[in-house]
């Protein structure tokens, strides 16, 4: 007991400090590391912020959606519309956020009605309609030859190169984003989410309406994934319908489970895979990165069925029985009551 | 004890993120440039006096893979070869051995230029070769801000060589959908008589670069368009469209489908209605094992394709001593890459010829001394390009390989066409 308490101060304490030493880590990063490494922390804040989104309306809410892809590429697409036509920063942010939050509130107000597969299938709609309309609407989107931008420079008074800088932003933004998602999830909106997750009769029993709760939850992934958007025009500088496609949003929720769903952390954990492994891959062969891909994915689902974010959590467990087991050689079921903790994979440890 | 379980399940994850922030700033930034031991200029990254590294990112993975990885087969045949037998002679005199760096896009922008800034990162002297029109499209601005080389592409958009003053460091290689169309174009006013033709375009600017050469080529001629169709390329099926079309009767079909297995059900749907027009199919989905033979092609009077390099496997160039070259090559570096041939394989192997002349007259071990010898190479004959088509680096609008031949599909594979 008191062990559990000693544990309890400490997480207490050390849980902030550790947020320091990232946030001071993410501060210092840009300035000792190359443009390539600055340009790939970005991409997987990007990345964050869109699985962030995902895991929202998946994760929290337990609704499949296949259709993230779209509103950041509907998201890229008002941000690149807006940087050519030269509207206030602020404002195309703002917009980068509403469009497609509007988009995902009109088709949530249809799909939330449906359920399990049947909602997959019409979010799969979105990124396959998606990308020849963005092909067709070639004078807004450039066509599929896409649309390049020059933007988010240093303003003249940072002494920043463009990496730096656009590394600044989007991280700040990010940052920004993952708070405000936090204590979204973490308040009356998030429990409400985990109601009707978990059972909509009983959502309904304590005057939660489940329908209504859907489509908020699929506006806020939406407008999240118009944010992302905006974040993947300032690093990438360069959209096309190809960002809109279909195998970008499978390829997102592959890194969400991966990642850990329900969980903030597990949304940059699935966004430091989506970006790393690819890269890792391609240093082992590159002619076989999908090969290598798959298999890191079966082996964290075979080992972590939580997502990484369960890592800490995994070893823990292993640690402390081993300890038991040296402890106690004659394995005592008894002992085991103590600690009602209920592992991922639904078995007690 | 949720509430216990919770923090720490998150300071963990915190705590690994912020090992992977330390391990990945293990990087630290270099400004320095690699020293050059010799000469006046001061040598670009990735240059030694005994070496060049030389870099591309193509689809390696995905519905891509099969052309992306043929671009860095072909060419690291050549480059390969070319070291075995002691490396490339270099316009200074010096001579020196190429590497190539490779890497993995999946046809992704985002992942293409997080590629470009690796290879970068890592000192390659050029991005050579690299296949896709939006993964370039995406490098183009940073490349030439940059000021590193993204030349020789694999991409048949016009975007990559029509503005050479916009972006200096930038050239394609392959020829423009518009020059394939308008090849297909002037054939048919060549054959001066009255011949009537319908098209099936994809519904984007590949097919309209397409329609638009053909329809330039044939403004005030006897040939005329009677019916035309498009598709998208996420169709299931174009049966629809030639149902349509084969009303028409037309006696030619421009059929500019670039899916496979849709340009397949293109030649198989237009005879079982008894449709048997002459056929025009683009560059990239005319390969008779994949597309000609599962389509029955042989049904057809003539499948007329563009063409600018020899088939490797055919039994007409099986004595021709480039194609000899590059299957011993191939066998032995490129088929670790893949083993699958699509017409990129023997056209990147050609790219590597280019390079090579390219370095001969270069006299810096520089950059800029680089593209201003790759672009002023002209009438220079690379290894496997059809008779007739010589590489041509000086037009300020156009890409290396500007002129198409056509060729005619005789059953086994493709002969020379002397007219309609």
């Amino acid at each position: 007991m008191a062990g559990a308490l000693v544990r309890l101060r400490a997480a207490r304490w050390s849980r902030p400090a550790l947020a320091l030493v990232v946030a001071v880590l993410l501060v210092l990063l840009p300035l000792v590391s190359s443009p390539y490494v600055n340009y790939q922390v970005t991409t997987m804040a990007v990345f964050a912020v869109a699985l962030l989104g995902l895991n929202v309306v998946m994760g929290y809410a337990g609704q499949v959606s296949l259709g993230q892809s779209a509103f950041i590429g509907i998201g890229a697409y008002v941000a690149g519309y807006g940087t050519t036509h030269g509207w206030p920063l602020l404002l195309t942010f703002l917009l980068c956020c509403l469009l497609p939050g509007v988009v995902g509130m009109l088709v949530a107000l249809a799909a939330a009605r449906l359920r399990g597969l049947a909602l997959a299938m019409v979010t799969i709609a979105l990124p396959i309609v998606g990308t020849p309309v963005a092909k067709r609407l070639s004078d807004v989107t450039g066509g599929s030859q896409g649309l390049t931008v020059s933007w988010l420079d240093p303003p003249s008074w940072v002494a920043l190169a463009d990496d730096q800088w656009r590394y600044y932003v989007v991280v700040a933004i990010a940052a920004v984003v993952f708070l405000l998602t936090r204590n979204l999830v973490r308040g009356r909106v998030g429990r409400s989410f985990a109601i009707v997750r978990d059972n909509e009769a009983v959502a309904l029993s304590m005057g939660i309406s489940p329908y209504r709760t859907k489509v908020l939850a699929f506006t806020l992934a939406s407008t999240i994934g118009g944010a992302s958007g905006f974040l993947y025009l300032a690093v990438v500088q360069y959209t096309s319908p190809e960002t809109l496609s279909f195998g970008t949003s499978i390829n997102l929720v592959v890194a969400m489970v991966i990642g850990g769903s329900g969980s903030i952390a597990g949304a940059v954990l699935g966004a430091v895979y989506y970006v790393l492994v690819p890269v890792l891959a391609g240093q082992l062969d590159a002619s076989r990165t999908a090969l290598l891909s798959g298999a890191f994915l079966l082996l964290v689902l075979f080992v972590l069925p939580g997502g990484l974010v369960s890592l800490p959590r995994r070893v823990q467990q292993l640690l402390t029985r081993r300890r038991r087991r040296s402890a106690t050689p004659s394995d005592d079921p008894g002992d085991r009551t103590g600690t009602p903790v209920l592992t991922s994979d639904g078995r007690t440890p | 004890m949720k509430s216990v379980q919770h923090p720490r399940r998150l300071s963990g994850a915190v705590a690994l993120i912020g090992v992977t922030a330390l391990l990945v700033s293990g990087c630290t930034r270099e400004e320095a440039s690699t020293p050059s031991s010799s000469g006046t200029a001061e040598a670009s990254p990735g240059i030694t006096d005994t070496t060049v590294s030389l870099g591309i990112s193509s689809p390696l993975s995905g519905a891509t893979a099969g052309p992306g990885s043929c671009t860095v087969a072909g060419l690291d045949s050549f480059l390969e070869a070319k070291n075995a037998e002691g490396g490339f002679t270099f316009g200074d005199g010096k001579t020196r051995k190429v590497t190539l760096e490779y890497l993995d896009d999946a046809y992704d922008p985002a992942k293409a230029v997080a590629n470009f800034r690796q290879l970068v990162n890592k000192g390659i002297f050029a991005y050579v070769g690299a296949l896709g029109t939006p993964t370039n499209a995406a490098v183009m601005p940073i490349a030439n801000q940059q000021e590193v080389p993204q030349v020789l592409l694999t991409a048949g958009a016009g975007e990559f060589s029509d503005d050479q003053q916009a972006n200096p460091w930038t050239s394609g290689f392959v020829p423009t959908y518009t020059t394939e169309g308008a090849a297909f174009g002037k054939l048919l006013v060549d054959a001066n008589q009255p011949i009537t033709v319908a098209t099936l375009v994809q519904n984007d600017d590949y097919g309209t670069g397409y329609l638009d050469g053909f329809q330039s080529a044939i403004e005030g001629s006897q040939v005329k368009v009677l019916d035309s169709a498009t598709y998208e390329p996420t169709d299931t099926s174009v049966d629809g469209q030639v149902t349509q079309l084969a009303a028409s009767k037309a006696d030619v079909l421009l059929s500019a489908v670039s899916v496979t297995p849709l340009q397949v059900g293109v030649l198989t749907k237009a005879q079982s209605l008894g449709w048997k027009p002459r056929i025009f199919l683009p560059s990239n989905t005319s390969t008779p094992a994949t597309v000609l033979q599962p389509g029955g092609a042989a049904a057809y009077p003539d499948v007329y394709t563009p063409s600018f390099a020899k088939t490797p496997a055919s039994p007409a160039f099986a004595n021709d001593p480039d194609v000899q070259a590059y299957n011993t090559a191939f066998e032995q570096y490129g088929s670790k890459i893949t083993k699958t041939y699509t017409p990129h394989c023997a056209w990147s192997y050609a790219e590597g010829a280019v390079l090579g002349e390219a370095f001969s007259t270069m006299e810096e071990p520089t950059r800029e001394a680089f593209m201003t010898s790759l672009r002023s190479i002209s009438g220079f004959q690379a290894p496997l390009l059809l008779d007739g088509i010589t590489i041509d680096t000086t037009k300020e609008d156009q890409a290396a390989v500007f002129t198409v031949n056509l060729v005619r599909y005789n059953g086994t594979g493709y002969e020379p066409v002397q007219g309609y």
